[in-house]
């Protein structure tokens, strides 16, 4: 074990100012691409949960929070293999954006993190902030020739996540029994 | 340092967010360090339903379901941590207790497996098995030939192999991060409690191994001594932190 402690002591770590943390680790298409490596093609479809959609999801636990949604259908010739849904949620002091990646039977086949922001001082809450990630991919780390540093911290709870992977399960099976997704 | 391509991804895994990162020294080698860090989750998730309190399944479901005077047959991990948790257990007084109060005398190990020794005894080894599935996930990518890498079960995290990895502190205040130290082939793991209001403890505990640096935080955050002497048991090292000034 090797440990170099930055800068001279405890106290002028605790003064230093704060910045921003950022990883981008996969885009929408790698993510699809490892959920299903079978797939020739991903197909949007933009589905509109009506207000009785949404009343259904509130019902379950699953406040429907946003009533429009895309998701990418797994194709390969004419066979569907899955559905992959992109969503991002904010944390305390964390932006995370994760693909969710769903079985033809309705299962979770995996779920990969796209990206994780992290700010200070609740810019995370700033519309202005978060704006200037969009459309951000690969290797677009805030701290520019570091990419691989880690942060250590109290446990992150990633609650939002959990939620927000239930909430996308039964959009999917909304939108597949009212035939939105195709066959 | 500059020639490193780096395979990093994460998953929610262990009710936190596991990152794995794994050196690819040439182009060749970019799929299998795809397929090592493929292992290194599957090895977490794994680990995950057996020592999970959710998992009503898994020797920890079993436990706290069962009647006292009950004996649980345990598999080779949940054998491993439980007899870390004893170790900690006995070291500090009971003050390190996987039964959150409930008994922390109320459980013990022995050849056939776990035996509850009082009804209300409940074991959640949330303190824990996070650094102990860090290990494990390592390993799983040191078999499969990485050279250099690092995982980090939301904020608990181990760097091996030549990878020199920068550790950024969070503020727990404010949020945002500042650089603290660079760790190569050990493990960092911080935590925080809440004593009373405005009287945050927060402490980080580097040492060989994950499973010992996330346990040991908790022994320190708890008796607010960054020399206790279990730490140079396990070879580790702890800083306990001045509360982070806010910053402009």
């Amino acid at each position: 074990m090797r440990i170099v402690v930055a800068g001279t002591t405890l106290a002028a770590l605790a003064s230093a100012p704060a910045s921003a943390f950022a990883v981008d680790y996969l885009t929408l298409e790698q993510a699809a691409q490892l959920m299903f490596p079978d797939a020739d093609r991903l197909d949007a479809r933009e589905i509109a949960l009506d207000a009785a959609q949404l009343q259904s999801l509130d019902a379950q636990g699953l406040r429907g929070r946003s009533a429009r949604w895309t998701v990418r259908v797994a194709r390969r010739g004419d066979a569907t293999l899955g559905f992959v849904v992109a969503d991002a949620v904010i944390g305390k002091f964390e932006l995370i954006s994760y693909a969710v990646g769903i079985d033809v039977e309705g299962a979770i086949r995996q779920v990969e993190i796209l990206s994780y922001r992290e700010s200070h001082g609740g810019e995370i809450r700033l519309p202005a902030w978060r704006r200037q990630f969009v459309g951000k991919t690969q290797a677009a780390a805030l701290r520019v020739g570091d990419d691989i540093a880690n942060i250590s911290g109290a446990t992150l709870s990633c609650t939002h996540v959990t939620e927000g992977v239930r909430r996308i399960l039964a959009i999917v099976a909304l939108a597949r029994r009212n035939g939105s997704l195709g066959p | 340092m500059s020639a490193h391509r780096v395979v990093r991804r994460a998953r929610p895994l262990l009710g936190t967010l596991v990152e794995v990162g794994a050196t690819a020294s040439a182009c060749a080698c970019l799929e299998e360090a795809i397929d090592a860090v493929d292992a290194a989750f599957e090895r977490v998730a794994a680990l995950q339903q057996r020592l999970s309190r959710f998992v009503a399944s898994s020797a920890i479901g079993r436990f706290n379901a069962a009647p006292a005077s009950t004996c649980v047959a345990i598999d080779c991990e949940t054998r491993i941590v439980l007899a870390a948790a004893a170790t900690l257990r006995d070291a500090t007084d009971d003050a390190f207790d996987v039964t959150l109060g409930s008994g922390a005398r109320a459980w013990h190990v022995d050849a056939r497996g776990l035996h509850k020794l009082a009804k209300q005894v409940q074991i959640d080894l949330g303190g824990i098995a996070k650094g102990y599935a860090v290990d494990c996930a390592v390993a799983t990518l040191e078999a499969h030939g990485i050279g250099g890498g690092w995982v980090n079960a939301g904020g608990d995290l181990r760097a091996f192999g030549s990878l020199a990895v920068p550790i950024d502190l969070r503020d727990e205040i404010e949020g945002g991060v500042r650089r603290f130290a660079t760790i190569e082939d050990g493990a960092f793991a911080t935590s925080r409690r809440d004593a009373a209001p405005g009287a945050l403890r927060h402490a980080s505990v580097a040492a060989p191994r994950c499973l010992w640096a996330d346990a040991l935080t908790k022994v320190v955050v708890h008796t607010a001594d960054p020399r206790h002497p279990l730490l140079a048991r396990f070879g580790a090292r702890a800083w306990l932190h001045a509360r982070p000034v806010a910053s402009g």
